[in-house]
C-alpha cells in the first residue's frame, strides 16, 4: 500500500480536514493530560503520603470525595487539568458521535437535528462539568 | 436520500474485513460506551446517587471497561498512523502491536476491578 504524500495544500484545508485536525490534536490532549495526570498524581502521593487512587477520585468527583491535596496551588492546578480533560473528551466527543450519528440518519432534516442536539448536548455538559469541578 | 441497505444483519456479522474491520467497529462501540459513560459521570456530578452507584457497580466496570479502553489503545495506534503517514504500510504490524498490548492492560485492568470485588 502506498503511503499518502498529498500536501495540506493540495488536499485543501476544509471544514473536513479542520474536523480531522482537531479529533487528532484533541486526543493527543488527552493522552498528555493522562500522562501528566498520572505522573503528577504519582509525585504527590509520594511526597505527601495521600492515596494515588484517592487524588485521582476527587479530581474526577469533586462532590462526592474530600481533597487530598494540601496545598492550594495543587488544587487549583488539579482543577484545571480535569477540566481541560473533560473539554477535550466533550470536543473530541461531538467529532466522533456526529460522525456516527451521520452514517444512520442520511436525510438533511435528521442530520441537522442530530447535530444541533449533540453540539447543545456538549455545550451544556462542559458547562456543567466545568461548574462543578471548579466550585467544589 | 433514503437509507438503503441491501445486507442483511447476520451477512453484516459475516463480512470478512477481518482486523483492520474488528478493530474499526470496536472503535465505534468503544466510542458509544464513553458516550454513555460521559453521560452518567456529568449526572454524578450533578449529584444524580443513582450515577455514582452505576459507577460504582463492578458489572458496569467489567462491561463497558475492556470496550473503553480499546478505544482508547486503537485511537493511539489511529492518530499515531495519521501523523507518520509512511507508516501506513505497516498497518497490520500496528494492529498485532495494539492487540497484544490491549490484552495485557485489559486483563491487568479485570483482574483489578475482581480482586476488589472478592475483596483480595
Amino acid at each position: 500500500m502506498a503511503a499518502r504524500t498529498l500536501s495540506l495544500n493540495k488536499r485543501g484545508f476544509n471544514f473536513e480536514t479542520f474536523m480531522w485536525a482537531f479529533t487528532r490534536f484533541t486526543v493527543i490532549a488527552m493522552y498528555g493530560l493522562i500522562i501528566a495526570g498520572i505522573l503528577g498524581a504519582l509525585i504527590i502521593s509520594a511526597q505527601s503520603g495521600a492515596n494515588f487512587g484517592n487524588i485521582l477520585y476527587w479530581a474526577f468527583f469533586p462532590n462526592v470525595a474530600e481533597n487530598p491535596l494540601g496545598q492550594v496551588w495543587m488544587t487549583i492546578l488539579a482543577k484545571l487539568m480535569v477540566i481541560a480533560f473533560v473539554l477535550s473528551a466533550c470536543g473530541h466527543g461531538v467529532h466522533g458521535v456526529l460522525e456516527i450519528l451521520d452514517d444512520y440518519f442520511t436525510s438533511e432534516g435528521a442530520r441537522r437535528w442530530s447535530r444541533n442536539f449533540i453540539i447543545t448536548y456538549a455545550i451544556v455538559a462542559s458547562l456543567i462539568a466545568m461548574f462543578v469541578i471548579w466550585t467544589k | 436520500m433514503g437509507l438503503k441497505r441491501n445486507v442483511s444483519l447476520s451477512t453484516a456479522l459475516g463480512y470478512k474485513g477481518q482486523g483492520p474491520y474488528l478493530t474499526y467497529i470496536l472503535h465505534r462501540i468503544g466510542g458509544s460506551a464513553l458516550f454513555i459513560f460521559f453521560t452518567i459521570y456529568i449526572l454524578s456530578l450533578v449529584g444524580v446517587h443513582a450515577a455514582n452507584r452505576i459507577l460504582a457497580n463492578w458489572v458496569f466496570q467489567i462491561i463497558f471497561l475492556p470496550f473503553m479502553l480499546f478505544h482508547a489503545i486503537n485511537g493511539l495506534r489511529i492518530t499515531f498512523l495519521d501523523l507518520s503517514p509512511k507508516l501506513i504500510e505497516h498497518f497490520r504490524t500496528a494492529i498485532n502491536i495494539e492487540w497484544v498490548a490491549y490484552i495485557l492492560v485489559v486483563l491487568f485492568a479485570l483482574f483489578v476491578i475482581l480482586r476488589n470485588v472478592f475483596g483480595g
